[in-house]
């Protein structure tokens, strides 16, 4: 398996809307500041990479919208307004696979979830598994800002069957005891920052996996 | 890839908290659904038959009981089952504490799915997935990925979707609900009636009654809150599940619809059916006995379905009585000795569309 186009984006909040509008040419329409963050930071790692093969679409979070259900909550059954089918059944979060699909990318399979800081290494196991019927994961980690000063963040990478130049090639490392512990929030990151100067091999573990990142070629 | 078994299920929906019961109960007459005054209005709805006031609680209580007849049926040694990872699924989680609770009493999802599998007794890694009405079978295609990758030997799988105001507000907000009954595929179908549900699969590289042959997904985005009327997606999807599990369209013998009894939902599935199938299978649908249990209804229909079919039964569809010409499909039950293959059909909300096929071992 390998990885292409880590990329880190920080938004302050209340930057989010303009930077959407550049990227996008509008406002999407019907998208809470969540989905927008998530389709924001997917583009951007979808914009530097090529491919048109089928794409899965896997990202997780810690809390996810969790504005959008509480303004979703406040709309409908505290102010008795009529529930938008945008925020409940937690949509706000499930969108980005349409919304991207909307756009052109054929998206096959798309999931949003929540899971522990340190199990962020079963997105690869499951990106892996996809593979098997995409050509192209998208993963991600979205988490949006709920406090002033604090940038909103978003860092998604692609997962490819097949080796492109400048890609990362992934591997499982079950023995390596000196893989860099990681969490949901930092793993893209630290392949992001390694990438600039990758003079060894990169080790991380998440839970109790752990995998290799090589440069591709090396 | 490795391959990936069935090895228990269990269920609580509004036909009971324990599956054998609900298998009786689906063989005998419909039953009309209680009323959900909750969010304004009396809509009909599907509630699981447990009674509570508070509603993490009474989430717990639900979660235990499945639990001990999943366990049972699983026969796991009690390392192997508190080693068990917990993958749900849900489009509303703990939503509805916030009923009675306020803001208070909303937990994160990840904590609620921790919730349910402290309920279980399990301590693996715990996800919540969430894809809207896919959400369970969705948990159920991450499942099968971990096990096939040899990450994991078993993996429990939840769908849960417990009454919330929100989610009935939000369905009768948009006129998709039924004022009387969910009619699936009937020419008087008028809507949607929604149901509880949690439902639990254990699937397992360990052979089974039933593997796992594929499960294939495709994204519907002409819109995001209902299926291309053409069925195109739907179409490609069960092609991609026949091709994945190597199966020509021939030799399904069973089809379990998403039909609700929504108009254009029922239309569009039965067009992709016609599309693909010279001539149609047989057919059934559990959402005019389970009612729509949403982000529940992957694991809580394949648990009643492969539930019934290992007591030789094919559902009968509730609500379905006169055929729509529109739609070509007379859902039928009866005797399903000869059932070994199966398509599992899903879609909802933000335009998953997925088909799981079903092949018999014994």
């Amino acid at each position: 398996m390998y990885l292409l186009a880590p990329a880190v984006l920080r938004v302050a909040p209340e930057e989010l809307p303009a930077q959407v509008r550049a990227r996008f040419g509008s406002e999407l329409r019907r998208s809470g500041a969540f989905a927008q963050l998530c389709m924001l930071g997917a583009q951007a790692c979808l914009d530097t990479t090529a491919g048109d093969g089928p794409l899965g679409v896997l990202w997780s979070s810690r809390l996810g919208a969790l504005r959008a259900s509480r303004a979703a909550l406040d709309e409908s059954l505290q102010r008795g307004e009529p529930a938008m089918p945008f925020t409940f059944i937690g949509m706000q979060p499930h969108l980005t696979g349409a919304l991207l699909a909307q756009r052109g990318h054929p998206v096959t399979r798309s999931a949003h979830l929540h899971l522990a800081d340190e199990d962020w290494s079963l997105l690869l196991s499951v990106a892996q598994g996809w593979l098997a019927e995409c050509e192209r994961v998208l993963v991600g980690w979205v988490e949006e800002s709920d406090s002033g000063g604090v940038a909103h963040k978003s860092d998604w990478c692609l997962l490819l069957k097949k080796p492109v130049a400048g890609a990362i090639r992934l591997e499982p490392a079950p023995h390596e005891d000196t893989a860099v512990a990681a969490t949901a929030e930092d793993w893209i990151a630290r392949i992001a920052a390694w990438r600039t100067s990758p003079r060894a091999p990169l080790f991380m573990r998440g839970g109790e996996d752990a995998w290799r990142f090589t440069p591709h070629g090396q | 890839m490795t391959p990936v078994f069935v090895r228990a299920s269990a269920l609580a929906s509004a036909l009971g908290a324990d599956l054998d019961a609900a298998v009786e109960r689906l063989s005998g007459a419909p039953f009309a659904p209680a009323r959900n005054t909750a969010a304004g209005g009396a809509w009909p709805y599907f509630a699981i038959p447990f009674a509570g006031d508070d509603w993490m609680k009474r989430a717990e209580a639900i979660a235990r009981a499945v639990a001990e007849s999943l366990r049972r049926e699983a026969a796991l040694a009690p390392g192997e089952w508190a080693a068990l990872p917990c993958i749900a699924g849900s489009s509303s989680t703990s939503v509805g504490a916030w009923d009675r609770g306020g803001w208070a009493a909303l937990a994160p999802p990840l904590e609620f799915c921790r919730m349910l599998a402290k309920g279980f007794g399990v301590r693996g890694p715990a996800m919540m997935v969430n894809t809207a009405c896919t959400s369970g079978l969705s948990a159920l295609d991450i499942a099968l990925s971990l096990v096939a990758a040899g990450r994991f030997r078993e993996v429990l799988v939840l769908g849960v979707e417990l009454a919330n105001r929100l989610t009935v507000a939000g369905f009768a907000g948009l006129e998709l609900l039924s004022a009387s009954a969910a009619r699936p595929c009937d020419r008087e179908r008028d809507g949607l009636v929604l149901g509880e549900a949690l439902g639990a699969v254990l699937v397992s590289a360990a052979p089974g009654p039933w593997r796992i042959a594929a499960l294939a997904s495709g994204m519907d985005a002409a819109s995001l809150t209902g299926p291309a009327p053409g069925g195109e997606v739907i179409a490609n999807t069960m092609r991609a599940a026949l091709s994945s599990a190597r199966w020509t369209s021939a030799a399904v013998d069973l089809i379990k619809l998403q039909a609700g009894g929504g108009r254009l939902g029922d239309l569009a599935e039965a067009r992709a059916i016609r599309e693909l199938f010279a001539a149609p299978p047989r057919a059934l649908s559990l959402k005019g006995a389970l009612g729509h249990t949403l982000g529940a209804s992957g694991p809580a229909e394949l648990a009643l379905l492969l539930a019934s079919l290992a007591r030789g039964r094919v559902p009968a569809t509730w609500g379905f009585a006169t055929p729509d010409d529109e739609l070509g499909l007379t859902p039928s039950g009866g005797d399903g000795k000869g059932v070994s293959r199966v398509l599992f059909n899903l879609s909802g909300f933000g335009g998953n569309v997925m088909s799981l096929a079903l092949e018999k071992t014994e």
